[in-house]
């Protein structure tokens, strides 16, 4: 690649429409968990399951833009941009959206006692969450807010959920939907701000291509996310290609062989297509009382067992 | 049987080319170009007897392959031994002359998985590259391999002439229900070397596809998708066969115990498993030992942190691109040789194809 002149100019349009054309190939609406949910395809297990741990992305959403209002010199800037925060954590006129999230919870059936404390959250939804507070963390303050633009679809695609929750899963109370009628209209408003902002503020090619990386990580963030959602509920089962050998810790498969270190086994064998994910990290949980992160590493263990063809899980 | 030699590692996968006969006549195979002199002269008792000593050295896995291996008619006997000698069965098929009853038998027989290799998603074109009439066939035993509930992967080499088709290679893929889905960039061996020139995609196009490939895989689950980016368009060669005899054995039609099947090539004694056996071929042979691990190697690879990730790429390409198999191979950006690499994409492209000779 070669190095842009620090003059460089940066057309404004054209990094517009080359941050539109990245979120119309990679934003999450695209994702099959998305998609069934608003074709009103989730079980209410797979929902309750993508509202308690989606909350823990709602968590995060003021501690980034903390580290974002951090990042800047501009009074202005800070002013308009805290905004967001409140909107998140409310203040004394009204409720903000982590308390809406949990009237979500509670309509869909979940303590929202539990859902608040982030006991359950599946390890793969933590470290994606945990990753977009790490972008952020780790950008300038260009780059963080480059990251945000995926705001600029969450309008549309709140409204769209918010029809299908009403149409497909009658079951969960209206005043549950008010943290998706929020969005409609505060996401296309700071969708706009922060678009402004990159425009703006990206005046080389290295800059614009720091933004269109920032948020080509965090379309990459949402759709691991759900990937995680979709995961937890998943049957696994040993995959018909996979032969586990008998006399030691291998399993053969076409044209390849992984070696099972540590409880590999033993996870694999509690893999029996009618347990989840969680309920074999909670099985291996209750054989292995004291033991330190038995759910975490069955959660990376098993991730990578799919990763690599050797367990699968029919739909 | 002689025990292995304590500096030999453990192979997991014998690749046994039951034979290099083959109804196709791909312009890119990779086998060798002097196929006559490779008779087919193990016999079924003789594979067998190869399994054996496979399976006691730790392979787990055989792929039966060629050629074409559905050209020997003992097939399902050599298949039956290769299972009985507690190995995971795998056959690497073009789908001729093997037929749906064949592939029951040889499931009867063991077989645990199958690939299917497609040459296109265009019928005609396929059948072009192929040099026979085949894609109608290879999609109805594929259709048959799932039927009998054998893992299946589809295979298809990607060059010049079918990269802008690759959405639809996975599209027939999703519809054959494939498993797997390899798309194997073509290697510059055998015959794919003497029609580089009509074969070798553009830069645009290995990245048009790989930008394909990595939306379709996010799209669904199913196929597995495997897509590496080919060592002529990267700055780093690829480790070929995982390091010189360290994991995989190949055993040629003609008996020789090999590293990979282009070592036949080389100018190296490598022994038969006619004559020896497998594990004193494996650990023994000057061939084996010529390039394994790290002390043949040179600079800039003798010194390199990447030497342990890329074991200094492919022999068989530095020998064949410099002459002398113990440089590092040209594919790596460091090579003082590397400029032939980068001299290939400034090669006019040629349309005509140079077909492997029709051997059955």
């Amino acid at each position: 690649m070669s190095a842009a002149a620090p003059s460089a100019h940066v057309d404004p349009a054209a990094l517009e429409r080359r941050l539109h054309a990245l979120l119309d190939e990679r934003y999450h609406d695209k994702h099959p968990f998305n998609v069934r949910m608003h074709a009103g395809a989730l079980t209410p297990d797979e929902l309750r399951r993508w509202v308690r741990n989606r909350y823990y992305y709602q968590t995060r959403i003021p501690i980034k833009d903390g580290v974002i209002l951090a990042k800047s010199e501009d009074r202005e800037f800070r002013r308009s941009w805290i905004r967001r925060i409140t909107d998140h954590d409310g203040d004394a006129q009204r409720e903000g959206g982590l308390e809406l999230w949990l009237r979500l919870a509670d309509a869909v059936g979940l303590d929202r006692r539990e859902v608040a404390s982030l006991r359950n959250v599946l390890p793969g939804v933590r470290r994606a969450c945990d990753a977009y507070v790490e972008l952020v963390t780790n950008s300038d303050l260009l780059a963080s807010v480059a990251a945000s633009l995926t705001e600029s679809r969450a309008g549309t695609l709140l409204g769209l959920r918010a029809a299908a929750f009403e149409k497909h899963y009658g079951w969960i109370a209206p005043e549950g939907l008010a943290y998706f009628r929020s969005r409609t209209t505060q996401a296309p408003r700071d969708a706009a701000e922060g678009m402004a902002f990159v425009l703006t503020h990206a005046r080389t090619a290295a800059d614009a291509e720091r933004c269109v990386g920032a948020l080509a990580k965090k379309c990459e963030i949402l759709w691991a996310l759900l990937d995680a959602v979709e995961w937890g509920g998943a049957k696994p089962r040993l995959a018909p290609a996979a032969q586990l050998r008998e006399s030691e810790p291998l399993v053969v498969l076409p044209e390849r062989a992984v070696k099972l270190t540590g409880s590999g086994r033993e996870i694999l064998a509690a893999c029996n297509g009618t347990r989840s994910v969680e309920e074999v990290a909670a099985f291996l949980r209750a054989r292995h009382p004291g033991a330190e992160r038995v759910e975490r590493d069955c959660y990376d263990f098993l991730e990578q067992m799919q990763k690599q063809g050797v367990i699968e899980a029919p739909a | 049987m002689s025990a292995p030699a304590a500096r030999a590692p453990r192979p997991l996968n014998l690749v046994a080319e039951l034979t290099y006969r083959c109804p196709l006549r791909c312009p890119y195979c990779s086998n060798p170009t002097n196929l006559r002199d490779f008779p087919d002269a193990l016999s079924a008792e003789d594979w067998a007897r190869v399994f054996r000593e496979a399976a006691a050295l730790g392979c787990v896995h055989v792929g039966l392959t060629g050629g074409e291996p559905s050209a020997r008619r003992d097939l399902p006997q050599i298949v039956a031994a290769a299972t009985s000698a507690g190995l995971y069965t795998h056959l690497v098929t073009a789908a001729m002359p093997l037929t749906a009853p064949g592939l029951a038998v040889l499931k009867e027989r063991g077989l645990r998985s199958v690939q299917i290799s497609v040459q296109d998603a265009e019928p005609k074109a396929s059948d072009e590259i192929a040099g026979t009439e085949s894609f109608a066939r290879k999609c109805e035993l594929a259709r048959e391999t799932k039927r009998l509930a054998l893992p299946l992967t589809l295979n298809v080499v990607l060059h010049r002439r079918n990269l802008r088709r690759v959405r639809e290679i996975i599209a027939l893929a999703r519809a054959l229900g494939a498993d797997r889905l390899e798309l194997a960039n073509a290697q510059y061996h055998g015959w794919a070397l003497a029609n580089r020139a009509a074969l070798l995609p553009t830069h645009a196009q290995i990245e048009d596809a790989a930008r394909a490939v990595a939306e379709e895989a996010r799209l669904g689950a199913k196929p597995e998708i495997l897509f590496v980016l080919p060592d002529y368009f990267r700055d780093r060669p690829k480790p070929c066969m995982g390091g010189w005899a360290r994991g995989h054995i190949v055993v040629a039609p003609d008996g020789r115990a090999l590293p990979c099947h282009n070592a036949a090539q080389l100018p190296l004694e490598f022994w038969n498993v006619r004559e020896r056996s497998l594990a004193s071929c494996w650990a023994d042979a000057p061939g084996m030992n010529a390039f394994r691990g790290e002390g043949w190697m040179r600079e800039p690879c003798r010194s390199c942190p990447e030497r342990a990730r890329d074991f200094g790429g492919c022999r068989c390409q530095a020998f064949a691109l410099t002459g002398d198999a113990a440089n590092t191979d040209p594919a790596c950006a460091l090579s003082p040789e590397h400029a032939r690499i980068a001299a290939s994409h400034a090669e006019p492209a040629r349309g005509e194809l140079r077909y492997r000779e029709r051997t059955a």
